[in-house]
């Protein structure tokens, strides 16, 4: 009898599994949004890295129109604020249109899930860049991973060029704009009231959180984000 | 000892007990699914129509259909099928229109309700007249004799109020339908209420016919399946890995792509388009080595056999019908009188940029001197495009501005955003027959395509005239998702013209409420009209009520 079961179980799973990949099959080969973009051309070989990660990792990509497509090779390339994808069908790296794109994320080797969002960014230049959301909510915390080409000795390499990181941080909401921020103690007080200093320095005490770079900032700025403080632009 | 054996074999008996159990509630639960409408239900807002008219239905799906798109094809006698309609579904219901074409010849017709994956066709029978012809003179025609036909159920709790047994022409009627309690909370989904002419004694039955679906188990979820097959020109044989392309001429072209299996098939499938879209269809082997033929997979006629037919008298009271109908319609047509109203139907969002990506130049030829060819255009006027014609064979190459070099391989190449492949096609034209060229210079990417350089042309009339249909290219207009449309009621302003309204109220989705109000003015039609109320609960049953009533 339990035979028999299993036996009718796994037919009613091979059907199942039928169905499901025929339908896989033309969303995949037919009408899923296609990935647009130009053929990467790899930057020379200065000192650093220009990308985020030593190489390439699997993540998924963000359509304007909300579809999505995962289970991609992708490398964000921090120093031209681009994403590169590689597609094994045609052995090629591919840098993705950026105007195509809502977002992207990605696991990377340390097992963190590291989400990129395009936005529209109004300073010194007007662009759309990709901004990393290290929290989200009503006011996001956001950082631009730029690495800038910088001169060096030509010890260190013999075109006296590195790539250097710059990083920026952003905490910015949809209506008030950016506003920038730096991981320390005092930057991130810099953004209440006396009063609310007050709450915002006991709490930090009291949980016990010392902000000395950017995992602790955000662990700071999640604790303050749920007690809904009034942040100043 | 024994009393381990003793519970052995308590746990032996339980664990039967618990395996027949299972097996009683999954017959139980299998019983029920099977007692559920598995078909269509299809109706038509009258039985008898005329040429040139619009007939209405309306369709109640089975609540365990997977698809959301129903197929309704009007077929004569012999099977063929004369007009093809595609319906979304909301709530496993849909409504409809079909245009009657004035060439048809009087007699029965059959309107078959399917999709992709159900097993199970409805069959619905109507009679048209020509409008032109008449009922013939024999007096007899050729109906369906099925036998399986589907029954339904009409509650009698279910109240209709406010219409006389008799009412004036061109009266205001307001009318109350009172939902049981009990049947207001088995509903499922909306009500459709009807009020149209009926001829007493003559009523069109739906019949069901079992079919071998599809076996490729590809769903209709949002949008209509276009599919086809691509073969070998030479042998005929499934062409394995050959390239489909698919592009919708627009302002900015839309463009997709399938590559064939071993069954040479392709699919693609038009989410959320409605109405009618200019399609073009190419086939062609990725190494460019043979030739392909691409061929549509649609079926003109259903399956032969599908109906049985018989004789029948048409009875003199149709007939005077009839005649009747012919002179209504005769009269709507000299007054412009439309039935309906076409909702103008949604399209997906328009692309932010085309499939090619952002052009590196855009170039009107316009505001430069007249340019006779397309030789002399890219030698003025396009910058990184050489466009030579060597011993009368052109050739078309784009730079590759990261490589400060000209691709070996010709690009993209596009007329009003449909790839060609044929430069002779470009050739011939010049600056006033061209409205802009569109330039990539660089190679270009669309998932697993890629394009050394692209150039699109834009011509001035944009009708793609100039693209030849072949045996690897098929150009046609695609009847996706019909629009919704809403039933025509003359306004005050018009009380001069005759009203001549078969159909006095159509709502074919109307909310289930304890009380539902309907106010509709009588045409200038004398009969018998019937008020139908129909929906379906949730244990997939359809249910009615109908209530008939005389026009003096």
């Amino acid at each position: 009898m339990t035979n028999r079961i299993l036996l009718i179980i796994t037919l009613l799973g091979f059907f199942t599994a039928i169905t499901a990949n025929a339908q896989e099959t033309i969303q995949k080969n037919g009408n899923t949004e296609k990935i647009k973009g130009t053929r990467f051309i790899p930057y020379p070989g200065y000192s650093g890295s220009p990308y985020l990660t030593d190489k390439f990792v699997v993540g998924e990509i963000e359509f304007l129109d909300g579809i999505k497509a995962g289970n991609l090779e992708l490398r964000y390339s921090t120093y031209r604020d681009e994403l590169i994808y590689y597609n094994a069908v045609i052995s090629a790296q591919i840098l993705i249109d950026k105007i195509s794109l809502k977002g992207f994320s990605f696991t990377d080797d340390k097992g963190e899930t590291r989400v990129f969002r395009r936005q529209y960014y109004i300073g010194l230049l007007h662009e759309e860049r990709f901004f990393e959301v290290l929290s989200d909510g009503k006011v996001s915390l956001l950082v631009y991973r730029k690495v800038d080409l910088e001169t060096c000795d030509t010890s260190y390499n013999k075109f006296g060029l590195a790539f250097q990181p710059s990083f920026y941080y952003y905490i910015y909401t949809a209506d008030k704009g950016y506003s920038p921020i730096k991981m320390n103690r005092s930057s991130l007080l810099s953004k209440f009231s006396k009063p609310n200093q007050k709450l915002v320095k006991k709490m930090l005490r009291k949980n016990k959180v010392l902000i000395e770079d950017e995992h602790s900032f955000i662990s700071a700025w999640n604790l303050i984000k749920d007690k809904e403080i009034e942040i100043i632009f | 000892m024994i009393r381990i054996t003793i519970q052995i074999i308590k746990n032996k008996d339980f664990n039967v007990k618990r395996k027949l159990l299972i097996l009683l509630l999954l017959f139980v639960t299998l019983a029920g699914k099977t007692q559920e409408r598995k078909y269509f239900s299809l109706f038509t807002d009258r039985n008898l129509y005329t040429s040139g008219e619009t007939l209405l239905f309306k369709i109640f799906g089975p609540e365990n259909e997977s698809s959301g798109i129903i197929h309704i094809d009007l077929i004569n006698a012999s099977g063929k099928k004369i007009v093809e309609i595609n319906k979304k579904t909301t709530d496993h219901q849909a409504d409809g229109f079909i245009y009657l074409p004035d060439s048809l010849s009087s007699g029965y017709y059959l309107l078959c309700t399917s999709t992709r994956n159900n097993p199970t066709l409805t069959f619905n029978q109507i009679y048209i007249c020509n409008r032109f012809t008449g009922i013939p003179e024999a007096g007899t025609a050729i109906r369906s004799s099925e036998t399986m036909i589907v029954a339904e159920n009409q509650v009698n709790d279910l109240e209709i109020k406010g219409i006389n047994k008799t009412s004036q022409t061109r009266s205001k009627v307001q009318a109350t339908i009172h939902l049981p309690g009990k049947l207001l909370s088995q509903i499922k989904g909306n009500l459709w209420v009807s009020i149209a002419e009926t001829i007493s004694g003559y009523n069109s039955e739906s019949f069901l016919k079992s079919i071998k679906p599809k076996e490729d188990q590809i769903v209709e979820k949002d949008g209509v399946i276009l599919e086809g097959f691509v073969k070998d020109f030479k042998t005929g044989e499934p062409f394995k890995n050959g390239i489909v392309f698919l592009s919708i001429p627009d302002s900015i072209p839309r463009f997709n792509f399938y590559r064939t299996g071993s069954d040479g098939y392709f699919y693609f499938q038009f989410d959320n388009y409605y109405g009618k879209i200019p399609v073009v269809i190419q086939g062609l082997d990725p190494e460019r080595k043979r030739l392909v033929k691409i061929v549509l997979n649609h079926q003109e006629s259903v399956p032969a056999g599908i109906s049985s037919f018989e004789n029948w008298t048409v009875p003199p009271e149709l007939r005077k019908i009839a005649a009747q109908n012919i002179d209504a319609l005769t009269f709507r047509k000299i007054f412009n009188q439309q039935e309906i109203t076409i909702q103008p139907g949604s399209r997906p969002k328009a692309e932010a940029y085309p499939f090619y990506g952002v052009p590196t130049s855009v170039i009107d030829p316009h505001p430069f001197i007249d340019l006779p060819d397309f030789t002399e255009i890219s030698r003025e006027l396009l910058p990184g495009v050489k466009f030579r014609a060597y011993n009368r064979i052109p050739s078309l190459q784009v730079l590759n501005s990261a490589m400060h070099a000209y691709f070996e391989d010709p690009p993209l190449l596009l007329i009003d955003g449909i790839p060609i492949h044929d430069l002779n096609i470009v050739k011939p034209l010049g600056s006033k027959d061209i409205d802009r060229v569109e330039i990539c210079n660089g190679e270009r990417f669309y998932g697993d395509l890629a394009f050394p350089g692209v150039v699109a042309i834009y011509t001035s009339k944009s009708n793609f005239s100039r693209i030849v249909e072949s045996d690897d290219l098929i150009k046609f207009n695609l009847d996706v998702i019909q629009p919704a449309a809403q039933l025509n009621i003359p306004s005050e302003k018009l009380q001069n013209e005759p009203d001549l309204r078969k159909v006095l109220l159509w709502k074919p989705s109307l909310k289930p409420e304890e009380t539902v109000r309907l106010d509709f003015e009588t045409s200038d039609i004398r009969g018998s009209f019937k008020l139908l109320v129909r929906g379906t609960t949730s244990d997939g049953s359809v249910f009615y009520k109908e209530q008939i009533f005389e026009v003096n």
